[in-house]
């Protein structure tokens, strides 16, 4: 641009020059400002995520999406938990908001709706379940006032890992009861290698033993409690972590600060005997050696109570559409098109993960198996402890449960600060629902 | 601009001299004062002239850091939670005092400043010192401020795996047969903060054996001559002799090592998150957990209100006990130099 005037002017270049790098710097600064603004052009709709590992699947989902409706979906992701969040709370009421997110089910996707800043997906929802492409039995998770306002993006189931060579050599099976469950402990702590991986580290995990425990002692009184219709005083709760303290007692977990990604490659050395997570973390744990089928598979905890219908945990990411995002007609079609069978078999087989359309046969055998037991047991479906309750109230009571794993015998005291801030943050969430 | 003294001046002054009535002649205090060619040119030599040159360095402070304090006192004083906003007065603060969690904080960052004082500050010191005059001391040093080279993220991880219970330091432990001394280093609280202390000891120290260095390299050569003249040595000589002159670095590397403790922030987030149960909090921890965790923003607010009235009243009060002997000091060099 000053190109011309250099040869005419060369004098006059070194002030033009300077003037032209502010204008330049100035331009660049504002463009940089905007950049997310924009929206994307006519045919790509923006789906802003927390996890670099799905950028991956949603751009296989988008090329997918490409060929049945035209459409492109352009991972975008921000993967800092913290921001993300800020990013999407803070920008939800402007039009700079993203066009689709990649939220939490539950209580965290409540509180998002009622922000009125998200689009109501019931029609492309009940469209979906007429086809069969959806499993509607998840419909509760996705649901603020009886409207659905997210459709499902993957499904993972929360199982139990174990080394299917490990279990051979010590002659043992997957548990079947309860009581098989805890003589397969034993039997492993007898054998030398720690029966359970627990963990505080990384914080959220505190959670899970609770959560594994409760819903297989009384899976109703898991749902009412997580929807703040019991309370954490109970004897039921205190039953969950007394049982949980004579896990302890028995010696059974690993050392508490030992994280997922550390637990892994323990499992597959036949360090560790089980680790409960999510099925997502099966791609951890093929990274760390492990070869589905062959030295790593999975069960559901069996019923500590034998007469409850049967459940299993459950865990899937919310496609959440934007009211004011600034390509809403084309993500309210891209929303008409997510589960689709061929849009979904590309996302959830290179996510490796499990797939909310019953249609599509996960990639991995070992989710698949898991995927074939739970629908034809018809196992009871119950939203993770993450997803349950005020956001606010989990995030510290996951913090309690980590007091309660550093010291078990502290169960009641645990139990009843729990009680305290459930108190306190329902009713926060009841007025605020109110409003 | 001091040099440039007014014939009228040196004159007064010579007079001061030279009259029989000693006049006490006021030392006059440096100020920049606008140049005398500049003066005669009304439209620029005015008191706002350097406004503009000024303004955008007030936008950025004021944009950044001014407005930014003053929203946050503002926010202190509601209740918000990301959908409606009350005011509360100083219900934030009443809470602090009731809420353990805050407690447990204060006590976790007053352990980490008394710990950065003690650690790195006199690990520095003692490093700078024995490495001064020894042979190969520059790489010997070299190797210490290395770590400092690290991002405080990737020393965090480096440490949690020595720190983790099947990890480094307890494997060594066991190795030699000091069982008893394996520890759960970062699930229980006070060792969870004793051992990240060390942790940010290891990357912390390098900088200040620098500043020390640079300020033994200062000591002028003649008052150590003179010292062993007088039968100094060892001890003696680095206690009134070397430790004195090491005053400036010192006012310096613990001014910074009281800032630096009481915001850390980084190295904490990665290898405990503040918990377990949130027993390794510390200030700067709590506040972000409250305000960008739990949408807390008043409550948060409230304690970042807190920290910031504790970091500015600390390095208020101690550059001010060090400040005004600094000043006496130039008076009483003034003093000598009049005489």
């Amino acid at each position: 641009m000053s190109g011309s005037r250099h040869r005419l002017h060369p004098a006059s270049d070194a002030p033009l020059d300077r003037r032209t790098l502010l204008a330049a710097t100035a331009a660049g600064a504002l463009a940089t400002a905007c950049g997310t603004a924009s929206g994307q052009p006519p045919g790509k709709v923006a789906v802003l995520g927390d996890s670099a590992a799905w950028e991956k699947p949603m751009a296989a989902a988008g090329a997918a999406m490409k060929s049945v409706a035209g459409l492109r979906l352009v991972p975008e992701v921000n993967p800092s938990l913290e921001s993300f969040e800020q990013v999407v709370k803070s920008s939800l009421r402007t039009s700079k908001t993203p066009d689709m997110l990649k939220y939490w089910s539950g209580y965290r996707l409540q509180d998002l709706a009622r922000t009125g800043g998200i689009v109501d997906l019931t029609r492309q929802w009940d469209r979906a379940v007429g086809k069969g492409w959806v499993d509607a039995s998840l419909r509760d998770a996705f649901t603020y006032r009886g409207r659905v306002y997210a459709l499902p993006m993957n499904l993972a189931y929360w199982v139990f890992f174990y080394n299917i060579e490990v279990f051979e050599e010590h002659r043992l099976q997957v548990p079947e009861t309860w009581d098989d469950f805890l003589a397969t402990c034993e039997r492993l702590k007898k054998s030398g290698i720690t029966p359970l991986h627990g963990s505080a580290a990384d914080r959220w995990p505190a959670f899970i033993w609770f959560q594994e425990i409760l819903s297989r002692q009384d899976p109703q009184f898991y749902e009412d409690l997580m929807n703040g219709r019991e309370r954490y005083t109970d004897p039921r709760a205190e039953r969950a972590l007394r049982t949980l303290e004579s896990f302890f007692d028995e010696d059974w977990f690993t050392s508490m600060d030992m994280s997922h990604a550390d637990a892994a490659p323990a499992l597959v050395h036949g360090k560790v005997g089980m680790v409960p997570c999510g099925t997502w973390l099966g791609s951890t744990l093929v990274g760390a050696g492990g070869k589905p089928g062959k030295n790593l598979g999975a069960f559901v905890l069996p019923m500590a109570d034998p007469k409850a219908r049967p459940c299993v945990i459950f865990e899937s990411s919310a496609l959440v559409s934007t009211v004011k995002g600034p390509d809403r007609e084309e993500a309210l079609k891209a929303a008409g098109h997510w589960l689709r069978p061929a849009v979904m078999k590309a996302f959830s087989h290179s996510l490796q993960d499990g797939c909310p359309n019953p249609e599509v046969e996960p990639a991995n055998p070992v989710i698949g198996g898991l995927a074939k037991k739970v629908r034809g047991d018809k196992l009871r479906l119950l939203n993770r402890f993450w997803e349950q309750g005020p956001p606010e109230l989990v995030e510290a009571t996951v913090d309690d449960l980590a007091g309660f794993l550093l010291n078990p015998s502290s169960y009641r005291e645990v139990l009843r600060t729990m009680q305290d801030r459930a108190d306190e943050a329902w009713q926060v969430w009841r007025e605020a629902e109110e409003t | 601009m001091t040099e440039i003294v007014t014939p009228g001046r040196r004159a007064a002054k010579h007079s001061a001299k030279h009259s029989a009535k000693p006049m006490r002649v006021r030392r006059r205090v440096p100020t920049r004062t606008p140049h005398h060619a500049a003066r005669g040119n009304g439209r620029l030599g005015g008191p706002l002239a350097a406004l503009p040159w000024a303004l955008p360095a007030f936008a950025f402070v004021g944009v950044l850091l001014v407005y930014p304090f003053f929203r946050s006192v503002y926010d202190s004083f509601f209740e918000n939670n990301g959908f409606t906003s009350s005011f509360t007065g100083f219900d934030n603060y009443a809470r602090l005092a009731d809420d353990p969690i805050f407690g447990r904080s204060l006590l976790n960052t007053l352990m980490w400043v008394v710990g950065t004082l003690l650690l790195p500050v006199l690990a520095g010191l003692l490093i700078a010192v024995a490495t001064h005059r020894m042979r190969f001391g520059g790489i010997a040093q070299l190797i210490i401020v290395l770590p400092y080279a690290i991002s405080a993220a990737a020393t965090a991880v480096l440490w949690n795996f020595m720190l983790t219970s099947d990890g480094a330091v307890n494997q060594v432990l066991r190795g030699v047969g000091l069982d008893s001394w394996a520890q759960t280093w970062l699930l229980e609280w006070p060792q969870n903060t004793l051992s990240m202390i060390v942790a940010s000891t290891w990357q912390a120290t390098g900088l200040n054996v620098v500043l020390f260095a640079i300020g033994l390299r200062a000591i002028p050569q003649d008052t150590v001559e003179a010292a062993q003249l007088d039968g100094a040595s060892g001890w003696r000589m680095f206690r009134y002799i070397t430790l004195p002159q090491l005053r400036a670095v010192t006012v310096v590397v613990v001014g910074m090592a009281i800032v630096n403790s009481l915001k850390a922030f980084d190295m904490i987030w990665i290898l405990t998150k503040g918990g377990p149960s949130r027993s390794s909090e510390t200030l700067a921890l709590t506040m972000y957990r409250e305000a960008f965790r739990l949408f807390h923003v008043g409550y948060g607010s409230a304690i970042a209100l807190v920290l910031s009235v504790i970091v500015v009243a600390s390095s208020w009060l101690y550059l001010r006990r060090q400040m005004p002997e600094a000043e006496a000091e130039a008076d009483a060099r003034a003093a000598t130099a009049k005489a």
